[in-house]
């Protein structure tokens, strides 16, 4: 059971690493691409650098966000796992425990029997 | 329950656990508002709906053991509590990391929690109660005072209806999801039970076995005094 609960924690980070990962490729080439596509495209004229570095300060903002919003993501799976599995290691403990005690007292019964 | 049934339900339990892992990060749709964070429903809530379940199965065997004083009963009851209470921990520990971001607050005195921070803390009293006592007196106070913490349990479903205004939502919420969330959230449910029931049968082993220490004990004390 212990490997059990460790190998679904274990399963849970690879996937919040894996799945929740947006692929993140766009560069500031591709970001002076689009920009200048656009531009040409657009009837009004703009300044294109101005335009640019604001499209470069909004992914940023979205970015850091995504950013936030992943830490609380995986803080609270993190917990909920630690709580199952602090669990599980308590009752392997006990169970250990317990069989110790067991052995012993047949120990002792075995011990006294012999005796009498 | 032979071993074989025990490892079957492991295995089970296992598999839907992988799946509702896989289903939650891989499958299921981002939800447009909270985005991300909103993945944390998933277990939060499953967790809190394997609470009354697990606190359901010790009122049952809690009126049972009253009504037949059969010990094994009082062991089921007892297991099924301790297990209620982690699952509410889990539910409790992983809200406020939601509430953190969405309501932009740890922790709310608002129904839902207050009343289920109440029922954590009744069960919490309920183990305090029976390590305070002995013997059958131990087994009938803690059902008299598990069938009344089970009360709360209504208290806590239907908060959100009682007191209106909180922050969490509609009960009915979950089921008006998208369809991916709706199957993901069904299947996480469905994982946690299982563990639930894998675990009860766990506990619930190893309390007999306590107890049937604590029987050989006392006869060894009696026969070697006599």
């Amino acid at each position: 059971m212990k490997i059990l609960i460790l190998a679904s924690f274990l399963v849970v980070l690879v996937l919040f690493i894996f799945a929740t990962q947006v692929p993140v490729d766009i560069t500031s080439d591709k970001v002076s691409g689009a920009v200048s596509e656009a531009i040409s495209q657009s009837e009004v004229p703009v300044d294109e650098e101005v335009v640019e570095q604001a499209v470069i300060s909004s992914i940023e903002i979205l970015e850091k966000a995504q950013r936030t919003r992943l830490k609380y993501l995986a803080a609270a799976y993190i917990v909920i796992w630690l709580v199952f599995m602090l669990y599980v290691l308590r009752l392997g403990q006990q169970q250990q425990a317990l069989d110790k005690r067991l052995a012993q007292l047949e120990d002792t019964s075995v011990t006294v029997a012999s005796n009498q | 329950m032979g071993n074989l049934s025990t490892k079957i339900i492991a295995a089970i339990t296992a598999i839907l656990i992988f799946i509702s892992l896989y289903l939650i990060f891989g499958y299921a749709r981002t939800e447009g508002t909270m985005l991300e964070v909103q993945k944390i429903f998933y277990y939060h809530v499953s967790a809190a709906l394997t609470v009354f379940v697990a606190f359901g199965v010790n009122c049952v065997f809690s009126i049972k053991y009253l009504i037949q004083r059969r010990p094994n009963d009082d062991l089921l009851a007892v297991a099924a509590a301790e297990l209620g209470v982690i699952f509410c921990t889990v539910a409790l520990l992983s809200g406020p990391i939601w509430a953190r971001y969405a309501w932009n607050t740890w922790w709310n005195w608002e129904a839902r929690l207050t009343s289920t921070l109440v029922l954590w803390l009744m069960y919490i009293g309920y183990f305090i109660l029976r390590s305070a006592l002995e013997g059958d007196k131990r087994g009938v106070y803690s059902a008299v005072l598990g069938i009344i913490a089970y009360l709360d349990v209504p208290i806590v479903y239907y908060a959100v209806d009682i007191w209106q205004g909180g922050l969490h939502p509609d009960r009915g919420t979950k089921w008006s999801l998208e369809a991916t969330m709706r199957y993901t959230w069904m299947v996480a449910l469905l994982a946690l039970i299982m563990l639930f029931t894998f675990l009860l049968i766990i506990r619930y082993r190893m309390k007999k076995t306590e107890a049937r220490y604590e029987r050989l004990q006392q006869k060894y004390l009696e026969e070697t005094s006599g």
